[in-house]
Parts: structure tokens; C-alpha cells; sequence
């Protein structure tokens, strides 16, 4: 009786085994179930992109309705508006503090790990895992004193301020520091007998190597500075020097009363460059989190 | 490591043997002038704002008048302050909860999409990620429109389905709840497609040893893959605690009422910014690392421990 149970489960253990290995319509199953809840994490763009296209009286017309009743631009002319929103000069903003950040972090994190790997200078070691420890602060305990920093070097209110507190990255350092300890010394001895000195060594050959490293610096970097919300908010006061996530909460605020449409036409705006940069670097993304488990 | 130590060592003999310049010569001018100003950068941004930040928090500074020294009163007010207390219990049961949920939800997805050929499991998992993609504040206005009690895109589809209307942002017990299951929304991608890199990286020869051995699909899960993706597992929960604690815009911009959303990060922004309580502001900040750092270091020898057999 019960070697005949063990062996009844047994089967159907194994015939769920083979529904699981070799079953095709198990992956239909599955595909179906990510596809329902792909549905549930894009049903929120669909508002957001069909919102946009809404005029004032229909955004808010009881009961709602997805697709508007009226197709019209007016909510893009609205907030392209100079006399209304600072749109067009926050962009300008946005890609100016996101390109310097990237090229900065670049520039310094390659050369660091290059540095930190290979060459030979007093204190290294301790310095590089101070740099290490730096990271298990927050940055929300560094926020007041920062702005206080800020203040005295007379940062307050520029642009310079969002990017020259992030002219080095610890986790920048560390990645191409690993990534260069994989690199065969054989690669670079030869040019140093050559009498390459040590910079040169770095632009011509380590910096060609860390590419795949860089590439998902980059676009983590880029998007994390584009969309960065609290440094900005603290750091900047003026309409005319705000980024586009500032800028979205000033529309928020303006028109966020009665004519929402604007502020979803807005946010549109502001959502189109990192989403363009994903689709480019789309297969990167993947291959880069896997590289680094980093995520923006 | 013992190997290049040891080298090391013999060059640092050598060296000594060999005098100053030869040392000196031995050190990469590069090396040097990077070294300085990593070392200026790190003490301005970092080492200044720290050490300002302990400072503070023995301080009353209200950034007009001159600073006052309190002694360890800053900490003990926090003891005694409720609202330090209703932010604590707010910041922890949102990070429970978002973590909890979220990383479940992100291990299922991953399982899931893991049984998927390239293409599709790509087209997916582009789909989960476009949250993390988009700029915070973009999905904040948007989710806040969504969650209007009237007219709002929720209320709508629980009309549809005959269901009562809900308050969400607007009511003391809802607007938490509100504001964790978006931010689940918007984390989830990052942390499924975490999670599958770590399970791309599980040997295969290990799947096909125990379909030969005859393991069904849970018990190949709890066995191989479960034990073998910790470590990633472990690094997605520290990332998570850190996150959550420290997310400051949804609680700024989706605030429900009154002190029903306040976190710590919203309270020490508030301290340091709008009520210029600098001193108690810079204590709560320095809490919050202190919390971090004991959570951190808790849960990695956890994971390392049990990982290691």
C-alpha cells in the first residue's frame, strides 16, 4: 500500500517533471502570465501618453476615459510655452549637468582603477578602502552639511553644484579597478618597455579595454543624473537654472489645478530622453546589470 | 593575495636596502598626482560634510545665529520626540513591506522569465524595466493623477468592476498603502532582472545532473537555484534597505495627510530645510546611518554564513 503510493507520486511527480523540461505549453502558460502583467506595468504610460493628448475640459470630465475625446496638441503647445514653463532651458539644463557628470565619471573612474590596480604611490591601499568605506554612508546624512559645503564654496544655485560633487564615484573607482585586474599585465608591460610613460599606457590601452565597463557607467550615471530629484531641489533656486524634474514640479504646481493635461504633456517631455537612451542601449542594459548589478 | 603580499614585502626589503630614491622612484607620478586629488575631493565632498554632519548633531543652529553646543541633547530629543517615532514606525513598515512584496514578486518574475527563450524573455523584461527608466517625478505626477478619488484612473476600473471608491493619498490609513504598492510598480523591473542575471549565472550542468537524478521543478528550485543565487539575493536586499530608507521624492511629492507619509528622509529634509533645525536634523540623518550600517552588516555575514557550504 504505501510502496504503491510512493510509487503513484512518483509518477506524477515525474510527469510534472516532464511538463516542466519538455512541456511547450508550460511556456505558453508562462508567457501568458508575463504577458497579463507586462499589461499591469504599462497600463500606467497609457494614461500618461493618452492624458497628454486631452484637452482641460476632458482631463477632468466624470467619468474618465482613457483615449481622449478630442485629439489635441494644445497641452504640448501650453507647456512649450517660454511665457508659461521654463521647458526648453531646462532641457538644455538637464543634458549639460548629465553629460558633465558622465564624462567626469568616466575620465576619473577609469583612470582610478587604472591607478588603484596597477600603479604604485604612497597610501595607496588605505586610500582606495577609504574610498570603499565611503560608500555605507548615506547620502541622506551628507545632505545638510553638503549644502553647507556648497554654500561656502560659492556653489549654490549653479549648475556646477549638481555635478562637482560627483566628479569621482567610489563605485565607479571600484568597477574599473576590478575590471582592470582582469587584464593581462602582458598587455601593457610591453608598451612600458617601450617607454611609454604611465598616462600614455592609460589613454592607449587601458582606456580602449575598459569600454564595456565605461558603456554601463555611462548610461547608469547619465540616467541617475537626469532623473535625480533631492540634490537638485536642495542646490537649485532659480527657474532659469532648474532641471526637468524641478521643472515638472513647478508645472505641477501651476498647472496642476486645472489643467493637468499640461503636466502630463510635461512629464511626457521629460520621460523621452532616458527612455530613448534605453532603447538604444537597450541590450547594454541587461548585459551591463548583470556585469555590475547596478540598477539606476 | 598571500602570493603578492609576499612580493610585496620582499620589494619593501629591497627598497629599504636600496634607500629613499629608489623608492621614490618606484612610485608612479600619476599614481601620485590622482592619489592628491582623490584625497582633496574625497576630504571636501565626503571627510568635511561628515565630520560637519557629527558636529551638527551636538549643535543648535537655526543657520542665523551662532551655532550652540547641546551636548548629546539632539539624541535624546529624538528619544522623546513622537514625531521621530511616528516617522521611524512609517520609514520601517514601508521597507518591510515594499521589500518583502517586492522581492518576491521580482523572484517569481525572474522564475518565470526564466523558463522564456531570448527574445520574448527580452521583450519582457524591457517592458518590467521601462519604471525603473523613467524619472521619478514623471511616475509620481502621473501615479497621483491615477489615484484620485475622483475620476481617477483606480477608481475607475474598481467602478467598473462594481467595487466601492476608494480615498488612496487621501486617507490616513490608505495613502502608505498607496504610496508602497507604486513604488513596488516602479522597483520591481530592476530587481527581476537582478535576480535572472543571478540565475543565468547557476552552472547548467547542475540543472541537468538533478533532472538525471530525477528532482522535480520545486525541488530543483529550492535546492540549486535558491541556495545558488543568495548571494545576489542577499546584495538585492541590502541595495532594497538602502533605497527604501533613504527615498525621499514619492513621500515629498505623494505625501498623504498630515504625518500619515512622513519618513525619516522626509523629516531630516524637513529639519535641515524648512524648520532650519539643523543640529537635531544632522542627529536623525546620523540615526539613520547608524540603522543602515547595523542592517547592512546583519543581513551580509547572515548571507555569507549560510552560503557557505
Amino acid at each position: 500500500m504505501v510502496a504503491q503510493t510512493i510509487g503513484r507520486t512518483g509518477q506524477r511527480q515525474s510527469a510534472v517533471r516532464r511538463l516542466f523540461t519538455s512541456g511547450r505549453w508550460i511556456q505558453w502558460f508562462v508567457g501568458l502570465l508575463l504577458a497579463t502583467f507586462s499589461l499591469a506595468m504599462f497600463y500606467p504610460f497609457l494614461w500618461l501618453i493618452f492624458s497628454s493628448f486631452k484637452t482641460g475640459a476632458d482631463i477632468v470630465s466624470v467619468p474618465v476615459s482613457l483615449l481622449p475625446r478630442e485629439w489635441t496638441l494644445s497641452a504640448y503647445r501650453m507647456v512649450l510655452d517660454p511665457n508659461r514653463a521654463n521647458l526648453p532651458r531646462a532641457y538644455v539644463n538637464s543634458i549639460v549637468v548629465a553629460t558633465a557628470t558622465v564624462v567626469a565619471i568616466l575620465a576619473t573612474s577609469s583612470l582610478g582603477g587604472y591607478v588603484f590596480a596597477r600603479l604604485n604611490f604612497p597610501g595607496r591601499r588605505y586610500l582606495f578602502y577609504f574610498i570603499l568605506s565611503t560608500t555605507m554612508v548615506p547620502f541622506l546624512t551628507l545632505l545638510i552639511p553638503l549644502y553647507i559645503v556648497m554654500k561656502y564654496l560659492r556653489l549654490l544655485n549653479s549648475l556646477f553644484g549638481l555635478w562637482v560633487p560627483a566628479l569621482f564615484s567610489s563605485f565607479g573607482i571600484f568597477l574599473c579597478r576590478q575590471f582592470i585586474y582582469g587584464i593581462p599585465r602582458d598587455l601593457y608591460e610591453a608598451a612600458k618597455v617601450d617607454g611609454s610613460g604611465d598616462f600614455e599606457i592609460w589613454r592607449r590601452i587601458i582606456l580602449p579595454l575598459t569600454k564595456p565597463v565605461l558603456s554601463v557607467l555611462a548610461i547608469f550615471n547619465f540616467l541617475g543624473s537626469f532623473n535625480s530629484f533631492l540634490w537638485p531641489l536642495v542646490v537649485l533656486n532659480d527657474e532659469s537654472k532648474m532641471t526637468l524634474p524641478l521643472i515638472l514640479r513647478r508645472m505641477a504646481d501651476r498647472f496642476g489645478g486645472t489643467d493637468y493635461q499640461g503636466v502630463m504633456a510635461g512629464s511626457v517631455l521629460v520621460a523621452i530622453p532616458p527612455l530613448v537612451v534605453f532603447l538604444i542601449f537597450q541590450r547594454n542594459f541587461i548585459k551591463g546589470i548583470a556585469l555590475t548589478g547596478m540598477k539606476a | 593575495m598571500t602570493a603578492s603580499t609576499r612580493t610585496a614585502r620582499a620589494l619593501q626589503v629591497v627598497s629599504r636596502k636600496r634607500g629613499l630614491r629608489w623608492r621614490l622612484r618606484r612610485y608612479s607620478l600619476l599614481g601620485s598626482v590622482y592619489g592628491a586629488a582623490v584625497t582633496i575631493f574625497y576630504t571636501l565632498f565626503f571627510l568635511i560634510p561628515f565630520g560637519t554632519a557629527i558636529w551638527l548633531s551636538f549643535q543648535n543652529w537655526d543657520f542665523l545665529t551662532d551655532p550652540r553646543f547641546v551636548g548629546t541633547r539632539n539624541f535624546a530629543k529624538a528619544l522623546r520626540d513622537d514625531y521621530f517615532w511616528s516617522a521611524l514606525k512609517v520609514t520601517l513598515t514601508f521597507s518591510v513591506v515594499e521589500i518583502s512584496v517586492g522581492v518576491s514578486l521580482a523572484l517569481l518574475l525572474a522564475l518565470m522569465l526564466d523558463q522564456m527563450k531570448g527574445r520574448w524573455q527580452n521583450l519582457f523584461l524591457s517592458l518590467y524595466y521601462l519604471p525603473v527608466i523613467t524619472p521619478g517625478v514623471v511616475s509620481i505626477y502621473l501615479w497621483r493623477w491615477m489615484y484620485r478619488p475622483t475620476g481617477g484612473a483606480f477608481n475607475t476600473v474598481l467602478a467598473s468592476f462594481g467595487l466601492p471608491q476608494q480615498q488612496f493619498l487621501n486617507s490616513n490609513s490608505q495613502a502608505l498603502w498607496a504610496i508602497t504598492a507604486f513604488v513596488i510598480w516602479a522597483n520591481v523591473g530592476g530587481a527581476a532582472v537582478i535576480l535572472l542575471a543571478g540565475m543565468n549565472d547557476v552552472p547548467q550542468h547542475l540543472y541537468e545532473a538533478a533532472r538525471l537524478d530525477g528532482a522535480g521543478f520545486w525541488r530543483v528550485f529550492f535546492r540549486i537555484t535558491m541556495p545558488l543565487i543568495r548571494p545576489v539575493l542577499a546584495y538585492q536586499l541590502v541595495v532594497s534597505v538602502i533605497g527604501t530608507v533613504q527615498m525621499f521624492d514619492v513621500f515629498f511629492l505623494m505625501g498623504g495627510p498630515g504625518f500619515s507619509t512622513r519618513t525619516l528622509s522626509l523629516y531630516t529634509y524637513q529639519l535641515g530645510f524648512q524648520t532650519l533645525n539643523l543640529g537635531y536634523g544632522a542627529a536623525v540623518s546620523l540615526i539613520i546611518f547608524l540603522m543602515l550600517l547595523v542592517a547592512t552588516v546583519v543581513q551580509l555575514q547572515r548571507y555569507q554564513v549560510t552560503w557557505e557550504y
